[in-house]
C-alpha cells in the first residue's frame, strides 16, 4: 500500500502520464475515429484489424485511455494530499514566534530602530501592516512582540483548487461515459413521441425553417409541448444553440429532413410531334390521373429521395437528402399497360421508360414537395454539472495561483525602555519584485513614523 | 472609405512599425528613439484596426472572426493588443521586430487571394454569443503564446551569447522570465476561452460539452503542453533552455490547433 502510495506521489509520473496522455490524443486525431469497419479496411488494408485490436480506432473510449486518465487523476489526488498537509498548518496554525536570528535568512528583510517605548511601536507596525490589508496575529513574550502578518492565503491553494478542478472534470467526463445518452427524433408537425427512458411525452406543434434573403439556412424553429400523463406542462420554441431542458434531458434543434411517405410530384407531359404541347399534373405517391384527350392515365407508383442501384440491381436511396430524387411512374391505356419506368428530376435525359407500346409522349419530372421534418437531438448527460463545476473551480484556481500570490511578513519588537528595534522579513509565493517594494513601502513607513 | 480600406492602413502602419524596429535593432540597437517612433506606429495601427473591426462588425451583422481571413486579421489584432500590454509592462523592445513579423504575417495571410473576404451569413451553429466569448478570449490567449514564442527564441539566442562570453543586450534571465509572465496570462486565459467556453458553447449548440473533435483534442494537447511547461517549471525547477523548448512547442501546437487542424484533419470545427 505504502509502495503504490510512493509511486503516486511522484511528479515525474505526472509529467511521463500527461506526455503519454498527449501522445495519445495526438494519434487519436491521426486515425479517424468511429468509422466502419469498412473504411478501415479501404484506409489501411491489413492493418485495419491491429488498429481495431489495439481499439485505437475508439481511442478515446478504449480501456487503455481510460485507465491512464485514472492513473492521472489518482497521481493528482496523491500529489496534491501530499503537498496539502503542509500548507494547510501552514495556513491554519502558523508558527508565531520566530526569533529575530532567524528572519536573517529571508532575502527580503529589514532593520528598524524606534526611540520609543514597545506598546507604542507595536501599534504603528500594526497600523502600518493593516493600512495594506495584511492580517496581522501578535504574541508577545516578556520584553519581545512577535508579529505574523500575511495577506491572499488563498494563494497557496490556487494549485489544489485546479487540481480539484481538474479530478471533478475527470469524473464528470466518466459519468457522461456511462451514464449519459443521446438519441436523433425525427418529428413532424403534429406528432407526439414517447421519450426513451422517460415517463414524459413531446411533441411538436409548428416546425419552420428561416432562410436568409440568399436562400441559405439561418436557423431552424420547433415549438415543443411536453405532455405529462397527456397534459401539456410546458411549451417552449427551441431552435439551434437554445435547448429546451426538462427533468434532466435537454432537447436540441439539430436539423432538418423531409417526411418522404407520400410527397407531392409535379410532372410536365410533352409531345415530341408538337412542341407547343404541354400539360402539368401535380399529384401524390399513389394517386393516378387522367390526360383529357389522350386517352392515357398516369400513376406514380414510387418516390425515392436519392436514387442508387444497389448491388443486385434493386433500388434503393442512398440517402434522406433530396440529392438526386426519382419518381417510378406508369402509363395505362384502358386494360394495357403502354409504359413504366423512372424519371429523374435532376437528370431529365436519363429517363429510363420502358415502353410496351407506340406512344408520343415524354415525361419530365419537375418538382416535389414534402412535408418537412424537425430533427431534434436528445441528450441526457448526468455529467454535465459537474464539468461546470469543475470548470469554475479551475479557473477560480488560475486566478488564484496566478494572480493571488501569498504574502508573510514576520516581525519580531524587541524593546529595551525608549527604545525598540524591529527586525522585519518577508517572503511571497509569486512576484517578488512587487512583494519586495511594498515590503519596502511598509518598513519605511514604519521608520518614519513618530 | 470602407472595411478593406481601414485593413490596408493597417496593414500599412504595421509594416512602418516592423521596418523602423528592424533598421533600428540592425543599425543602431543603443538608440531609443526610433523604437518608441515604431511602438507608436503599432499602436497607431491597432487604433485603425480596431476600427476596421467594428466596421466589418457593423456591416456583417456578426462577430469579425467566422472565415479564416476575418480570424487572421482578428489575431493579428489580438497580437498587437498583447504586445503593446507586455511592452508597457516589461519595457522588450528588443521582442518587438520579430513579433510583428508575425504579425505582418499574419496580415499578408489575410490578405492573400486565398482567403475569401465576403461576410457570409452566418450558418445556425455559429449564432450565439458564445462565439464572441469562445473565440475572443481563446485568440488573445493564443497572441500571448506567440509572444512566449519570440522570446523563448530570444532567449536561445542570447543564452549562447551569453556563454560565449558575449554581451546581450536584453540578458536571458529577463527573456526567460517574461517568456513565463507571457504564458500566465495566455495559458488561463487560453484555458478559459478554449475550452470552457468552448464545452459551454458545444453543450449549448451540439448537446454535448466534448466530442474528440480534432480541433477540440488538439486544444487540449496545446492545454497539455503548456500544462507541462508550467509543472516542469515550478515543481521541477526546470528553467532556460528546456522550458523554452517546451513553450516553443506548446506555440507550435497552438499553431497547429488553429490552422492545420482545419486544412489537415476533418472534424466538427469546420468553419474555422
Amino acid at each position: 500500500m505504502k509502495s503504490v502510495f510512493k509511486f503516486f506521489s511522484s511528479v515525474k509520473l505526472a509529467i511521463v502520464l500527461l506526455i503519454i496522455i498527449t501522445a495519445a490524443s495526438i494519434l487519436g486525431t491521426l486515425i479517424p475515429q468511429l468509422r466502419s469497419p469498412e473504411e478501415y479496411i479501404a484506409r489501411y488494408g491489413q492493418w485495419a484489424n491491429i488498429l481495431q485490436r489495439l481499439q485505437l480506432t475508439r481511442l478515446y473510449q478504449s480501456l487503455w485511455f481510460i485507465t491512464l486518465l485514472i492513473f492521472f487523476a489518482l497521481n493528482i489526488i496523491v500529489c496534491s494530499l501530499n503537498r496539502l498537509s503542509p500548507k494547510l498548518k501552514r495556513a491554519f496554525r502558523p508558527r508565531l514566534t520566530v526569533e529575530a536570528k532567524n528572519l536573517a535568512a529571508f532575502k527580503i528583510k529589514e532593520k528598524i530602530k524606534k526611540h520609543m517605548n514597545l506598546d507604542s511601536a507595536r501599534e504603528i507596525a500594526k497600523k502600518e501592516l493593516s493600512a495594506r490589508h495584511y492580517r496581522v496575529k501578535d504574541r508577545q513574550k516578556e520584553n519581545k512582540a512577535f508579529f505574523y502578518a500575511r495577506k491572499r492565503v488563498l494563494g497557496w491553494f490556487g494549485a489544489d483548487i485546479v487540481h480539484l478542478g481538474i479530478l471533478i472534470i475527470i469524473a464528470g467526463g466518466i459519468i457522461s461515459g456511462i451514464g449519459g445518452f443521446r438519441r436523433n427524433l425525427t418529428f413532424s408537425e403534429g406528432r407526439i413521441l414517447k421519450i426513451p427512458r422517460a415517463e414524459f411525452k413531446l411533441r411538436l406543434d409548428k416546425f419552420e425553417t428561416v432562410y436568409y434573403p440568399n436562400g441559405g439556412v439561418k436557423d431552424w424553429k420547433s415549438t415543443l409541448t411536453v405532455l405529462e400523463d397527456e397534459k401539456p406542462v410546458l411549451n417552449k420554441v427551441i431552435e439551434v444553440n437554445h435547448p429546451l431542458s426538462y427533468k434532466g434531458f435537454v432537447f436540441y434543434q439539430s436539423s432538418y429532413g423531409w417526411d418522404w411517405t407520400d410527397p407531392f410530384v409535379e410532372i410536365w407531359v410533352k409531345k415530341r410531334q408538337d412542341p407547343s404541347f404541354l400539360k402539368r399534373i401535380n399529384l401524390k405517391v399513389g394517386e393516378k390521373i387522367r390526360l383529357d384527350n389522350e386517352n392515357i392515365q398516369v400513376s406514380v407508383l414510387q418516390f425515392v429521395p436519392d436514387f442508387v442501384i444497389g448491388d443486385k440491381g434493386q433500388i434503393a436511396t442512398r440517402s434522406l437528402k433530396p440529392n438526386n430524387p426519382a419518381v417510378f411512374i406508369e402509363g395505362w391505356q384502358a386494360e394495357d399497360k403502354i409504359f413504366s419506368g423512372w424519371i429523374f428530376a435532376k437528370f431529365p435525359d436519363f429517363n429510363r421508360i420502358h415502353s410496351e407500346k407506340e406512344y408520343d409522349l415524354m415525361f419530365e419530372f419537375k418538382n416535389f414537395e414534402a412535408d418537412q421534418l424537425s430533427i431534434i437531438e436528445l441528450s441526457k448527460d448526468p455529467g454535465a454539472n459537474f464539468i461546470w463545476i469543475g470548470s469554475t473551480f479551475l479557473m477560480i484556481g488560475l486566478f488564484l495561483a496566478f494572480y493571488w500570490p501569498t504574502r508573510e511578513i514576520r516581525m519580531v519588537l524587541e524593546g529595551a525602555g525608549n527604545k525598540t528595534e524591529i527586525t522585519a522579513g518577508g517572503v511571497a509565493s509569486k512576484s517578488k519584485d512587487a512583494f519586495a517594494s511594498e515590503f519596502k513601502t511598509i518598513t519605511e513607513s514604519i521608520r518614519r513614523s513618530k | 472609405m470602407n472595411e478593406s480600406t481601414l485593413f490596408l492602413i493597417t496593414f500599412v502602419l504595421y509594416s512602418i512599425s516592423a521596418f523602423i524596429y528592424m533598421y533600428v535593432t540592425l543599425f543602431f540597437s543603443k538608440k531609443e528613439k526610433p523604437a518608441k517612433t515604431a511602438y507608436f506606429f503599432a499602436s497607431a495601427g491597432l487604433a485603425v484596426h480596431t476600427l476596421a473591426l467594428i466596421w466589418r462588425t457593423f456591416e456583417s451583422g456578426h462577430a469579425p472572426f467566422t472565415n479564416m481571413y476575418e480570424s487572421l486579421s482578428f489575431l493579428a489584432w489580438a497580437s498587437i493588443l498583447a504586445y503593446v500590454i507586455i511592452e508597457m509592462k516589461f519595457k522588450i523592445r528588443k521582442a518587438g521586430p520579430y513579433f510583428m513579423l508575425i504579425v505582418i504575417a499574419l496580415m499578408a495571410l489575410a490578405s492573400s487571394p486565398l482567403m475569401p473576404k465576403d461576410a457570409t451569413p452566418l450558418v445556425p451553429a455559429l449564432q450565439s454569443y458564445w462565439l464572441w466569448l469562445h473565440v475572443s478570449v481563446t485568440l488573445l490567449g493564443e497572441a500571448f503564446f506567440a509572444f512566449a514564442f519570440i522570446t523563448s527564441i530570444l532567449y536561445l539566442v542570447a543564452d549562447a551569447k551569453e556563454k560565449r562570453g558575449e554581451k546581450t543586450e536584453l540578458s536571458a534571465a529577463k527573456l526567460d522570465s517574461v517568456s513565463y509572465r507571457c504564458i500566465a496570462v495566455g495559458f488561463p486565459l487560453f484555458t478559459l476561452g478554449g475550452l470552457v467556453f468552448g464545452m459551454i458553447w458545444a453543450y449549448k449548440a451540439w448537446g454535448s460539452y466534448w466530442s474528440w473533435d480534432p480541433k477540440e483534442t488538439w486544444s487540449l494537447i496545446t492545454w497539455f503542453v503548456f500544462a507541462l511547461y508550467l509543472h516542469t517549471r515550478i515543481v521541477m525547477g526546470w528553467k532556460g533552455r528546456r522550458s523554452a523548448y517546451v513553450a516553443i512547442i506548446g506555440f507550435l501546437a497552438a499553431l497547429f490547433t488553429y490552422f492545420g487542424v482545419n486544412y489537415l484533419l476533418v472534424g466538427l470545427h469546420s468553419y474555422a
